[in-house]
């Protein structure tokens, strides 16, 4: 048994620990901004220490947790989406009122469960990585102790999020009651086609889609994303979606190769109707985190269309886009959390004048959106161009063209964002203060995302490795 | 003699009960027994699984002891945040939990 | 040494330049000095580099046969891979010496043109990304990475002919230009992708090798169209006959611009593209012939225009028409030795006497009627010579450097074909008698008092001098050192002048020069009752045919009356349709976030709804699908 394969997620989770230990020992008045640069520095020591993994491929505790390309694609996404979000949030956090250590502790915690999310190979360590990721979300989401927005997303959050766990344990019962194993090799040996099965299997995607908030099963992201405290907002759309994306991935493929012909229909019709919905609705938003919100679930539905190509092309693209779509997301947070600590408040019309206020925040924010749009030269054109046309190939030419009509469409309520801050005059006249690691964390996610739209070849490159390890098919 | 059909019918009668209670009761902390029953229904699925279909393997069990681990947590988070909701509500009723919308 | 690290490293020539655009333009915009220092340090650097590509090429054997060839993959999609790189050969070689040069020279001498403008900052930020796209053009490695960088270099003219954007002709100029310009890159766009069709590559290594078998299986049908569409491009930008309207106005760009860009490098990218894929034009003899003709039209056509032209930049530009329907008139007969050595050595005297014309400008505080000017050899002597040198070297007096390199064209298109060999020949009579005609104009005769005219900053006299030096032995030099040895197309052409044709165009350019002093030079014969006389021709040259007024008349009568056809139709059709559609998604948009009310349990049943569904349809669905897996499997 090789322990060392789980040793980033043992230093996140001891990092998280000592965190707690320290703020226990800092005085009761003092920052915890030293907790923040702890917690970013580790995080940065283990994102540097993933990079010497890649080309490993093994697995511990008799196949329960698995190491490889894929599952440390997945994990460096999740570490730089927290590294990004940690130096972008120092300020939010020295605003809340009480446990600003803990904050950062958790966080943390949430990320150790994505990515033993990304290394399941077993429904029980799915369930564990899920749980761990979802209910430290629970407490975050009603962090702010003097929002009621933040409880009651808190609140819904718990109750909508318990009731998915539910249906997707049960579906998991039903799994290993017709295939006698948890582990998704065996599954696969195993699998048939009986009712319970398909009944089995139909829950546990359900209860996936419902984390990646694709529609219908998205209801609650739009209130969770609004009410949550701005870097959970960031967390939730970046972590955990992206890591719903990768259990699901990797069940598909490995666990659930036999259904195939199975999902091929509901994964489209769910895809389209997210593509529509997402859109559509989130053109009506004035909060910018509501729209964010449904940004997202457009965002998920052009990223589960490429699990429909069903082959290392289609992952590779999937790969591919939840990696720039990290790094859109990050510049756009980055924007509403110094604009939130300018306004107080959370509407797009508070963007009014930010390109004099703050140029580089607002072409960040230009870029980002406009790299969700799928504009050349921003990355998300090259991300949808993978995704598209790698399913267009196997025959899902109206999924195609109902991606590009919706991408023209959203980039309607994007530029809107865009002319906001362009156009109008800022409405307060007062300093606008940007902090420096907010500023970094704004120019990486620019730079990365202007880089993969000039030159996609090593991340697509890289991708591909990653979709390779997978070993399927 | 009780079978694994038995089990099953009874599980997927405490898991309808559980979604009943949760779309239809107003008060939270019921809905949250109801979120309880759902998760008791998989874990009498678990271990009926495990003890009919391979009596010589603990996985079921094993899982379900993981499931009613996670359930106790699960809840602790759910009655903190209530606390929350009843002090800036003045309420456990769910429907009045309804800033946000559209 | 030098010269391997060079060669491996020839994407530093281009990328240093596009280096120092990004950190002027977020960084030193404001600070004038640090700007062009850096500018100017970059182009050094990258002139250095090129100096040892070339010294590389020639040290380590690489010919137009075995070029060096370095690229990493940009996109990989499923059946398209497409890469960027460089191609190094003894032609790109030569055009990254020659464009790091004038770019080198030409920021120097703006140092002092452009002293005290506002925009200082901006506008070397925009030379640098100019030089950094045009060498990244002469890199590429195939058709992508060409036109990428094409349209770049493009964007680039359009941002500098539109510099002093205050000024509406500026930016009527600037819209032109790229108007123009658009047209031929569609036609380049299609051609480019009937290749990719046809071939399935567009890496010019894999062309040159497919190209011929393709011809001897299939014959040249599809080609000749595909190569047809390309040329559309070079006619575009190399202003060739009818697309050329454009180089005339974009002189209204600060003249260092007019030096680099219009007149030395962006505008030879035409020429240089017809070179690189000079294994398609040379399969097709019937392009050939157009290409040919084009070229040789467009040369005496623009020089009777420049003939009775008043303005000294435009006489330039259409001087520069004429060279570049020259260079395209020997890539036509076959000869690309002929047209690369008479692109270098135009680039040369042509960006000498923009550089001149825009000390004179200078001097004269932004006058350029060349009847307003007269007498300036006193006061500006530096200035005096240089011009000289650069109409001696254009009118092809020996021993200066046009005098080779158009004996070469001459040779070349006397060997095919006697019309244009006639009509290149006029085309070099004309020519000679316009620029001195300038010349004489300018600096000769008696000063005019009311200019105060003084000479250049010595940064503007630096790069005069320097490229005064190549114009003199820019042409004498290569060919002595067996310049079609290395700039060729198949096999090397022959060695030597033929005397025959040198001594015929010299002596007409001697004739061309008297004829000029009899009419400006001594007063002898005034220009006026010549233009009296000549009313007709001389009305038709001075409003160059009447070319804009046509555009003008065409885009009014088909644009507007097409115009108001469509407009009506996009009102009360498209509009219609559109305007519904988006009418629909907005209503649905509000429609839908109606269900958002807010209410959990509603959205639990909507959740438990859909996962119900879901089953049920996995579940009823299941027989269907198991038929067409089965159908598929067996």
């Amino acid at each position: 048994m090789n322990i060392t394969l789980l040793t980033s997620e043992i230093a996140i989770i001891c990092l998280s620990l000592l965190i707690i230990i320290l703020d226990l020992l800092l005085p009761r008045f003092e920052t915890r901004r030293s907790l923040g640069y702890l917690a970013a520095a580790g995080v940065a020591g283990v994102f540097a220490y993933t990079c010497t993994q890649y080309g490993v491929s093994a697995t511990v505790y008799q196949g329960l947790f698995t190491l490889d390309s894929f599952a440390l694609f997945f994990k460096q996404i999740f570490l730089l989406a927290i590294l990004l979000t940690l130096l972008f949030s120092f300020d939010y956090v020295e605003g809340l009122a009480k446990y600003q250590g803990e904050f950062y502790a958790l966080l943390l915690l949430a990320v150790a469960g994505m990515m033993i999310m990304a290394s399941a190979n077993d429904l029980l360590t799915v369930f564990i990585g899920t749980e761990l990721m979802t209910v430290t979300f629970y407490i975050l989401v009603g962090y702010q102790f003097n929002s009621s927005k933040s409880s009651e997303a808190g609140m819904k959050y718990m109750i909508l999020g318990s009731v998915s766990s539910a249906v997707l344990l049960y579906g998991v019962s039903w799994v290993y009651g017709c295939t006698g194993s948890i582990v998704f090799e065996q599954i696969a040996k195993h699998a048939n086609t009986s009712l319970g099965m398909l009944f089995g299997f139909g829950l546990i995607v359900a209860g996936l889609f419902f984390k990646m908030a694709l529609i219908p099963f998205h209801m609650w992201a739009p209130e969770i994303y609004e009410g949550a405290p701005t870097p959970i907002t960031a967390m939730l759309s970046m972590g955990s979606k992206v890591a719903g994306l990768a259990v699901l991935l990797r069940m598909v493929f490995i666990a659930f190769v036999p259904m195939q012909a199975y999902w091929g229909g509901i994964v489209s019709i769910i895809a389209a109707i997210t593509m529509i919905g997402g859109t559509v609705i989130a053109m009506w938003q004035t909060n910018i985190k509501r729209m964010m919100a449904y940004s997202s679930i457009t965002q998920a539905g052009y990223m589960i269309v490429g699990l429909l190509s069903a082959d290392a092309s289609g992952i590779k693209s999937v790969l591919f886009y939840a990696m720039l779509y990290m790094f859109a997301n990050v510049g756009v947070f980055a924007t509403i959390i110094a604009v939130k600590k300018h306004h107080g408040s959370n509407e797009i019309k508070d963007f009014s004048g930010l390109a004099q206020q703050s140029p580089l925040l607002a072409v960040v924010m230009t870029v980002s959106l406009l790299s969700m749009a799928g504009i050349p030269p921003m990355a998300g054109f090259a991300g949808k161009l993978y995704v598209f046309s790698t399913v267009i190939e196997k025959g899902y030419l109206w999924l195609g063209l109902l991606g590009f009509v919706m991408s023209m469409i959203s980039v309607y309520y994007y530029l809107n964002v865009t002319k906001v801050i362009y156009m109008n005059e800022p409405c307060v006249q007062k300093e606008f203060i940007v902090s420096q690691p907010l500023r970094i964390a704004a120019l990486i996610s620019l730079l990365a995302t202007l880089w993969i739209g000039i030159y996609p070849g090593p991340l697509a490159e890289l991708a591909n490795t990653a979709a390779r390890s997978l070993s399927i098919l | 003699m009780i079978s694994l059909v038995h089990y099953l019918t009874v599980a997927a009668i405490l898991f309808i009960i559980g979604v009943y209670g949760v779309l239809t009761k107003r008060n939270i902390v019921t809905i949250l027994m109801s979120i309880e029953l759902m998760l008791n229904a998989v874990n009498i699925n678990l271990v009926a699984f495990s003890r009919f279909i391979q009596p010589e393997v603990l996985t079921g069990q094993v899982f379900s002891i993981f499931t009613i681990t996670v359930a106790a947590s699960e809840v602790a988070v759910g009655l903190a945040l209530l606390f929350r909701v009843y002090h800036d509500y003045d309420t456990v009723h769910i429907d009045k939990l309804n800033r946000m919308r559209w | 040494m030098f010269n391997e690290y060079a060669l491996h490293h020839a994407w530093l020539i281009p990328l240093l330049p596009a280096i120092a655009f990004v950190v002027i333009g977020f960084f030193l915009r404001k600070s004038p000095v640090l700007s062009a220092f850096l500018a100017i340090t970059m182009s050094m650097v990258s002139f250095i580099l090129s100096l040892g590509v070339g010294y590389g090429v020639v040290v380590q054997h690489i010919t137009v046969e075995h070029p060096l060839i370095d690229k990493i993959p940009w996109v990989d999609i499923a059946g398209l891979s497409i890469n960027m790189g460089m191609y190094i050969d003894p032609v790109s070689a030569l055009m990254l010496f020659i464009v790091t040069l004038v770019s080198l020279l030409v920021q120097i001498y703006a140092v002092g043109y452009m002293k005290g403008d506002d925009g200082f900052g901006r506008f070397f930020a925009y030379l640098s990304l100019f030089a950094a796209t045009m060498l990244g053009l002469i890199i590429a490695v195939n058709f992508v990475q060409m036109f990428i960088f094409w349209e770049l270099v493009g964007l680039c003219s359009y941002l500098l002919i539109g510099y002093y954007f205050h000024k509406p002709s500026a930016c009527e100029a600037s819209k032109k230009a790229f108007m123009t310009t658009r047209i031929g890159d569609f036609g380049l766009l299609l051609g480019i992708l009937l290749l990719q069709i046809v071939f399935g590559t567009l890496d010019f290594a894999q062309l040159t090798i497919a190209i011929p078998e393709y011809v001897q299986q299939y014959g040249t049908g599809v080609l000749t169209v595909a190569a047809l569409l390309i040329f559309a491009g070079p006619i575009a930008k190399s202003g060739q006959f009818p697309l050329h309207v454009w180089l005339p106005d974009a002189m209204e760009g600060p003249t260092p611009v007019s030096a680099l860009i219009h007149a030395a490098t962006m505008v030879v990218a035409g020429v240089y593209l017809v070179v690189r894929v000079f294994f398609l034009y040379s399969m097709l003899p019937n392009v050939m012939l157009i290409i040919a003709w084009v070229g040789g039209f467009t040369a005496c056509f623009a020089a009777t225009i420049a003939i009775t032209q008043q303005d000294i930049k435009r006489i330039l530009a259409y001087s520069t028409i004429s060279q570049l329907g020259y260079m395209m008139l020997a890539l036509g007969v076959g000869s690309v030795t002929a047209s690369m050595f008479h692109l270098m050595t135009h680039a040369f005297f042509k960006a000498l006497m923009f550089l001149a014309a825009g000390s004179v400008m200078h001097g004269l505080h932004d006058k350029g009627n060349i009847f307003e000017m007269g007498g300036l050899r006193h006061k500006m002597p530096i200035t005096f010579a240089a011009m000289t040198i650069g109409v001696l070297a254009i009118s092809g007096i020996p021993p200066f450097a046009g005098f080779f390199s158009k004996d070469e064209i001459l040779l070349a298109v006397s060997e095919v074909s006697a019309p244009l060999y006639i009509i290149a020949v006029v085309t070099a009579f004309m020519t000679a008698f316009y620029m001195f005609r300038l010349l004489f104009l300018v600096f000769c005769g008696p000063e005019k008092p009311e200019n105060n005219p003084h000479e250049a900053p010595s940064t503007m006299k630096f790069s005069l001098i320097i490229l005064s030096i190549f114009a003199i032995i820019g042409g004498y030099i290569p060919h002595v050192y067996h310049f079609g040895e290395w700039i060729r197309f198949g096999d090397a052409s022959h060695e030597g002048l033929n005397w025959t044709i040198a001594a015929t165009s010299m002596v007409l350019s001697v004739l061309a020069m008297a004829l000029a002093w009899l009419i400006y030079g001594s007063g002898k014969v005034s220009p006026d009752r010549l233009a009296m006389r000549f009313s007709t021709l001389y009305n038709v040259s001075y409003h160059k045919y009447y070319i804009d007024e046509l555009y003008l008349w065409l885009n009014y009568t088909f644009v507007r009356g097409f115009g108001k056809i469509l407009y009506w139709l996009d009102l009360y059709i498209v509009d219609g349709i559109v305007n519904g559609l988006a009418k629909l998604t907005y209503r649905m948009g509000d429609e839908l976030r109606q269900w958002q009310t807010g209410y959990l349990q509603q959205y639990g049943l909507i959740l438990f709804g859909a996962i119900l569904i879901m089953v049920v349809w996995l579940v009823i669905t299941a027989p269907i699908s198991m038929a067409s897996l089965r159908g598929g499997a067996y």
